[in-house]
């Protein structure tokens, strides 16, 4: 498709969403539920896209985007809500929002500082949509290159780089928790011959564990035993004054902004790690970056635009290895490719071809999804914050029973919840004893990729794994993932550190032995 | 989570026990064709279905292993004894009984009971407001006592349907639906609400927390089932008494 017709294709789609009444409305309230949900303490925009997914089961495939992608940049924004205004993150994306958020609401600058945060995190949006739109052809270009052994390497390494760098505690936890979801994966008949394997004779798992489903029991139940067990109060609520979009401060502010967001679709490509991950490195960063990193902590404005331009340009940056490879670039991402594979829609490097107009469909929702956010966060701001004092008791169990009725509706098979339930009280066990919960989705996802393409790659090649040597992006891939492994070990990590400090102290040597220039 | 100390401790156990998983999967996956004939195809070792079986469970062999190593090392033998002990001291049954562990205890029950027992056998919208008004009482009123009381109230009702479901009463014996079930159920919801009445209406702040919980737990069904049923046209899990009045409004077969 040429650049003429893209935009072509990018303001029919935008058109098509505007026109049409019931879509506007899906649009604001998808929107509006997002941030509810980003808003409440307990819940996630994986949740949200979640619970979701099944309300949209019948609708077609670009409304159920519309729908969906609304709810996942309402909710990733929404978190900041209750960072700002009770210091405690709505969503672990809104975590470092919180360090500068609480203390200027505390000043009484509450609603300059959700202004901020609702322009700064629509700007994000804006900004990773254009990046979904440039750089996925390019990705494209390459995936279409890619044979078997490639996709295999890309999904190990997605499960590999999220137990990695989503753990709470020990890596070979995080990979513990990745090779559990590809086990999960492995439940039924094997695709290639079919043999029914860890079915244990129930024809029920012939056809393998239920994505969805797993994904709502792993992310939802944890949640709400976690929530309900240790009585997670909210403590007094800061007053919300006006509301300001700040749009002074936003200009003024251009480079950190790009910066952040640049941070932001660089984390979101990474396979399963999420808004949360690219909004601590933009705070990070922007520390490191000030004229005074002394003020960070204490009420900087910059952090503020910092962590919520990363996080939600972190939405868009995700999207890109979803849509272009069919691997997630974070959790909500993850319920994302759930959904779209229920719709019909398989992402991956042939949807130029199944769906040539899907990946600009998509970019139109996340332009329209942020600016409905940023009308949405100006006016209704004020109304959205009182959700916040409906304690978690009453909640919590609406919730529990969304998961369930959810569940339930996709596929109308009740083994799903029987599944369900177990997987999402092993993984509360699996949560209290520090393994994430993403590397296992991801394994889930992923699982089937990689055992289909592996076993085909060797088919191909006749059991050697010589190609994986003589392809430069399969050995790349592989000397990216031996490092990965190499470099959690010990002796190695300090070789690593001291080559690192030896490097640094190096260069800074040598910028203090150059000599000034003389004045002319 | 758990703090780093005894994150360690549990690393040992947890390590161990996904070491023996990875072992049963190696297991598993050595029945599996490496290299007879499946299916008229004939397997070699790169296309049988073990091959990622084998290379899962071989890979969890070790990253278990290696936790547990990690474990045992940042803890030391001699506490890692002492800890063994103190799972086998009665301190083991007082943390077992300890208010948070009842709390985690009444919320996989809730679950575990309305997946398994209710929802097969129960209309939903019943289940539903047995689901939502113990869930809401035992939290809501955030008195583990209370919590206590409720839960084992709630047990002795969901023993009472497991041995009705586990005879057979709610199938229907002849053309007519039998609402036995449902009847049994409506029967528990009233009990239920009346036990908790009565031990909350002595004090003015649970009684308003009561009268709260009653109204979330009754109308929200009412919300979301009709929603699923009727707008996303997804048939409820069970339809029984409550759903067979809901269609002769919705469809006016009074008229």
């Amino acid at each position: 498709m040429s650049f003429f017709d893209s935009l072509v294709v990018y303001g029919q789609s935008l058109m098509e969403v505007v026109s049409d009444p019931v879509h506007v409305l899906i649009l604001f309230g998808s929107v509006l539920l997002g941030i509810i949900f980003g808003a409440l303490p307990g819940l996630t925009s994986t949740l949200g896209v979640a619970l979701l997914t099944a309300v949209t089961y019948s609708m077609d495939a670009p409304t159920a985007m519309v729908c969906l992608l609304s709810i996942y940049v309402g909710g990733t924004y929404g978190g900041s809500y209750s960072s700002i205004l009770i210091n405690i993150p709505g969503t672990a994306a809104s975590a470092a929002t919180a360090l500068d958020g609480y203390p200027l609401a505390l000043k009484g600058q509450a609603g300059r500082t959700i202004g901020l945060s609702t322009s700064a995190s629509a700007v994000g949006t804006i900004i990773s949509m254009l990046f979904l739109v440039t750089v996925s052809p390019i990705i494209l270009h390459f995936a279409l290159q890619f044979t078997s052994f490639e996709f295999f390497l890309l999904a190990f390494f997605g499960i590999l780089i999220s137990g990695t760098l989503t753990t709470p505690d020990l890596v070979i936890k995080g990979w513990i928790s990745g090779f559990l979801g590809l086990f999960l994966a492995m439940v039924g008949r094997d695709r290639l011959q079919f043999f029914p394997r860890f079915t244990f004779g129930f024809p029920d798992l012939d056809g393998g564990i239920e994505v969805v489903p797993v994904l709502i029991g792993a992310f939802g139940i944890p949640q709400i035993i976690q929530v309900l067990k240790d009585r997670v109060e909210v403590g007094e609520m800061q007053k919300l004054q006006r509301i300001i979009p700040e749009f002074g401060t936003i200009v003024r502010n251009i480079p950190k902004i790009i910066r952040s967001a640049l941070i932001g679709v660089g984390v979101g490509v990474v396979p399963g790690i999420g808004e949360d991950i690219a909004a601590w490195v933009s705070y990070g960063a922007a520390k490191n970056t000030s004229k005074n990193p002394e003020n960070f902590g204490k009420g900087e404005i910059t952090a503020v635009l910092s962590t919520e331009v990363a996080n939600n340009a972190c939405v868009g940056g995700a999207i890109i290895p979803l849509l272009n490879l069919g691997i997630p670039g974070s959790p909500p991402a993850a319920m994302l490719l759930g959904a779209l594979m229920l719709h019909g829609v398989n992402p991956g490097p042939m949807i130029t071809f199944e769906h040539p107009k899907f990946i600009i469909e998509c970019a139109a929702i996340l332009l329209l999804a942020s600016m409905a956010m940023w009308v949405v966060g100006m006016t209704l701001a004020k109304q959205v914050v009182k959700v916040l004092r409906i304690p978690a008791p009453l909640f919590m169990p609406i919730v529990g029973l969304l998961c369930i009725i959810g569940s339930y509706s996709l596929g109308l098979d009740i083994t799903n919840l029987y599944l369900m339930i177990p997987v999402g009280i092993i993984c509360y066990f699996l949560t209290e004893m520090g393994y994430p919960i993403a590397p296992l989705v991801i394994g889930v996802i992923l699982g089937p990729m990689a055992d289909e393409n592996l076993r085909r790659a060797l088919m191909v090649s006749q059991g050697t794994f010589w190609p994986v040597f003589t392809r430069p992006v399969s050995l790349s891939l592989v000397l990216i993932i031996i490092w990965l492994v190499l470099v959690q070990v010990p002796a190695v990590k300090t070789f690593k550190n001291r080559m690192v400090d030896r490097i640094f102290s190096a260069l800074r040597k040598k910028s203090k032995s150059t000599p000034n220039r003389p004045e002319a | 989570m758990l703090d780093k100390e005894k994150l360690r401790k549990a690393d040992v156990f947890s390590g161990a026990a996904f070491f023996l998983f990875g072992l049963w999967v190696v297991s598993q996956a050595f029945r599996m064709p490496m290299r007879d004939s499946w299916g008229g195809v004939m397997n070699v070792w790169y296309v049988s279905p073990a091959l990622m079986p084998l290379f899962i469970g071989g890979v969890m062999m070790l990253l278990g292993a290696m936790l547990c190593r990690i474990g045992l090392k940042t803890v030391g033998f001699e506490i890692f004894k002492g800890t063994l002990r103190w799972l086998a001291s009665p301190d083991l049954l007082r943390v077992l009984k300890s208010d948070v562990s009842v709390r985690f205890y009444a919320i996989a029950v809730l679950f575990l009971t309305l997946v398994f027992v209710n929802l097969p056998r129960v209309d939903f919208f019943l289940c539903a407001v047995l689901f939502l008004s113990v869930f809401i009482t035992m939290f809501y009123f955030l008195n583990d006592s209370l919590l206590q009381k409720f839960l084992r109230f709630y047990l002795a009702g969901e023993a009472v349907f497991i041995v009705f479901f586990a005879f057979g009463l709610h199938s229907p014996t002849d053309e007519t639906p039998s609402y036995a079930a449902d009847v049994l159920a409506l029967a528990f919801i009233i009990a239920y609400l009346v036990y908790v009445w009565m031990k909350t209406r002595s004090q003015a702040e649970l009684r308003k927390k009561f009268r709260i919980g009653l109204i979330v737990a009754l109308t929200t069904p009412f919300v979301i089932g009709p929603i699923f049923k009727y707008f996303l046209m997804v048939p409820l899990p069970k339809e029984g008494l409550v759903v067979a009045a809901l269609d002769y409004v919705w469809y006016l077969e009074f008229l």
